[in-house]
């Protein structure tokens, strides 16, 4: 995956440049509009990282340049302002995402895997999730652990069909708020732990191997062997 | 919103305005009329007088001098005859025909002597005999089988006889009726034509002025960007239009520098921050999991928060200033409720805590979603954070015809008193609070901004109880989707 990285601050160009290698992708980094208009001519990129305050031109205006040239590849926009602007509502109906600043790494992976996902063929819609020894029913909304039904809630069913969909990958406490509950807030309180805590009681019984991980610090992953 | 109802023109204030304008100049141009009308009749009365002291002085000084022989009915009836052609006030078309003047001479005893006049004189005589006439000075006279009454002199001459000259009122009447006429449909064309000016005036000047109105008043809902009309005219409409328009250009210019210092405040706070939190995790990475990670995770855990407190003090900020930006939609407020006391229940009960909600139907207002849902999980916190276990706390929705109010009532120690008056003010904080005292600040400030209104008390039972008032959707045509600003 070919990715155009373009943020003028270079403390946090070069954390993303590195941490977003070490997620697989090959980064081409840019710190101002001019270069990345240069690299996106010059290279074929699938999908783009862009600042909204660059310092030679608009963040907005760079990727309307862009789509102008012909780049196709989704956009997900950085910002570190208040107020979301109008054009970039418009490009988030256009397919492209935002993420304001300061997010954590595991959103940004994930809004990056949305990103392809979307732009990729969309696939037959599986009815069934499998990981190790848990699977959920998505039709009868059913979950079992080694052929044992789970007593879930309709919600504890949401919640952990969503972690299952990152099997293997961190989901942040803010990620699951927002997909499960639909809600863009910051608790004070550990609201979302409590979830997590009692649905690990269901899905990791007695003697089981444990699936559902808390990484301190950064969110819980499923675990995918 | 519009206030543009349709009024009733006659409970216009234009209508009352012109009403009253219009009485005060119709009473005041009758007075004037009044006045003037006393004055030409007195004068009319007086040119008859004279003319008829006169006349009868003169008849009485020819009846004196002509011989009292066969020829002197006809001497003194000829003068007679002669002076009544000479009428003051006489309208022309009638100067054929002489029932308007009469000459009678009865004698001492009261009999008459001699008559130059319509008819026999009889009654003429009769009615000067019922009334005592003082001779030289004119007198209204009523006679039988007139309508209009004389105008009768008299003089006595020596031979002890009476002469009478008599002069109907009636062309004196008719000069005024006409006058009266004349003037009464002058008056009815003037009073109604200054009606309809003052009171096109005046709509037109208060039709502007409700526009301004108006648009003043939606200048708060949709943003500051509309200015009131204004017109080419310097009058004092336009001058207030223009006024308010300079006070709106230095709100907006106002508002627009306090967006600019909070979003390059927000964005020179945040790069950083995304720096920090970046390096920190990529640390946390590499280490493993363990004691090491400890300080890493909770100085991830304490920028998230100081990046929550940024933001709740930057809103807090905008809304104190009437400056935070909505981008409202349609959110059912039970169906809200549904689902944050489904996040937060099992805290609550982790914590010994029960939530209940009073359950009714959709109540529907119109809001920033992000912005309520961070409201209510703000209160929602506080509870959880401050209640002691095995309290509960129970939410209601009610609505009247205008607004929605969000009741939450708790059965736990309540406010402390000192803290009450000032609790929706930053950094305000109970005396065991570990928050940073922008939790209910932030509160009242979402609620502000969507033109609500929140309040706090302490249960009488015990325990305390905070009513959110928020504005429901109009019936009517919907608000069109607004940008901010």
């Amino acid at each position: 995956m070919r990715l155009l990285l373009v943020e003028d601050e270079i403390d946090i160009r070069s954390f993303l440049q590195t941490s977003l290698e070490e997620a697989g992708y090959q980064v081409e980094a840019a710190a101002d509009g001019k270069t990345a208009e240069q690299l996106a001519i010059e290279g074929q990129f699938d999908i783009l990282i862009v600042d909204l305050g660059l310092p030679d031109q608009d963040g907005i205006s760079l990727i309307l340049r862009l789509r102008q040239l012909g780049v196709r590849a989704p956009v997900l926009i950085l910002s570190a302002r208040r107020s979301v602007d109008d054009r970039v509502r418009g490009l988030e109906q256009g397919g492209d995402d935002y993420l304001t600043k300061p997010f954590a790494l595991a959103e940004l992976l994930a809004r990056l895997r949305n990103l392809l996902k979307r732009n990729s063929a969309p696939g037959a819609e599986a009815t069934r999730l499998r990981v190790v020894d848990l699977e959920l029913d998505l039709l009868r909304r059913e979950a079992t652990r080694a052929g044992q039904v789970l007593q879930l809630t309709p919600q504890e069913f949401v919640l952990l069909e969503y972690l299952c969909r990152n099997a293997g990958r961190v989901v942040t406490r803010s990620m699951i708020l927002d997909r499960v509950w639909g809600m863009r807030i910051q608790p004070d309180t550990n609201v979302v732990d409590v979830h997590i805590y009692r649905l690990r009681g269901k899905v990791d019984g007695q003697g089981q191997q444990p699936l559902i991980r808390t990484l301190r610090g950064v969110g819980y992953v499923l675990k995918d062997l | 919103m519009s206030l543009k109802t349709s009024k009733p023109v006659l409970r216009s204030a234009a209508w009352r305005i012109s009403l009253w304008a219009t009485l005060a100049f119709a009473c005041g141009t009758m007075l004037v009329f009044v006045f003037l009308h006393r004055f030409v009749a007195g004068d009319i009365q007086r040119r008859s007088d004279a003319w008829l002291s006169g006349e009868v002085e003169v008849l009485g000084d020819v009846a004196e001098r002509t011989p009292k022989d066969a020829l002197y009915g006809r001497v003194v009836g000829e003068v007679a005859e002669l002076a009544g052609k000479e009428v003051p006030n006489k309208l022309l078309a009638e100067s054929s025909s002489n029932d308007s003047v009469f000459f009678l001479q009865t004698g001492g005893d009261g009999s008459l002597k001699l008559w130059v006049g319509a008819g026999t004189g009889e009654p003429n005589r009769a009615a000067i005999l019922a009334i005592r006439m003082v001779p030289g000075q004119p007198t209204d006279l009523d006679v039988q089988g007139f309508q209009i009454p004389f105008r009768v002199a008299s003089i006595r001459i020596d031979d002890g006889s009476y002469i009478y000259l008599g002069l109907s009122e009636r062309d004196e009447l008719r000069v005024l009726r006409s006058l009266r006429l004349r003037f009464f449909l002058l008056w009815l064309l003037l009073v109604l034509l200054g009606f309809g000016i003052v009171f096109l005036t005046t709509r037109r000047m208060l039709s502007h002025i409700r526009e301004i109105s108006e648009v003043a008043s939606s200048i708060g809902h949709s943003g500051l960007n509309a200015r009131v009309p204004t017109t080419e005219r310097n009058d004092e409409v336009s001058h207030l239009a223009l006024t308010l328009n300079h006070m709106l250009d230095r709100i907006e210019s106002s508002m627009y520098q306090l967006h600019t210092i909070t979003d390059s405040l927000a964005h020179d706070l945040r790069s950083p921050l995304t720096a920090i939190r970046g390096k920190l995790e990529m640390s946390l990475s590499a280490t493993t999991q363990g004691e090491q990670a400890e300080p890493i995770v909770s100085a991830i855990e304490e920028l998230d928060r100081l990046t929550d407190y940024l933001n709740k003090s930057l809103d807090v900020a905008e809304a104190k200033a009437d400056a935070l930006r909505l981008t409202r939609s349609e959110i059912d407020l039970n169906e809200l409720l549904k689902i944050m006391i489904d996040l937060y229940e099992p805290s609550m009960s982790e914590k010994g805590l029960e939530i209940r909600l009073q359950r009714s139907g959709p109540i529907k207002i119109e809001a920033d979603a992000a912005l309520i849902h961070r409201m209510i999980a703000n209160l929602f916190d506080n509870e959880l954070k401050h209640l002691p276990a095995g309290c509960a706390v129970n939410l209601r929705v009610t609505a009247d015809d205008d607004n929605a109010s969000l009741i939450l009532e708790d059965n736990g120690p309540g406010f402390d008193a000192e803290v009450l008056p000032h609790l929706f003010e930053r950094r305000v904080k109970g005396k065991k609070s570990t928050g940073h005292g922008l939790g209910l600040a932030f509160v009242d400030a979402v609620t502000r901004a969507h033109g609500g209104t929140v309040s706090a008390s302490n249960r009488e039972k015990g325990g305390a109880c905070l009513t959110v008032t928020l504005p429901l959707i109009p019936i009517g045509p919907p608000i069109s989707a607004q940008a901010g600003v």
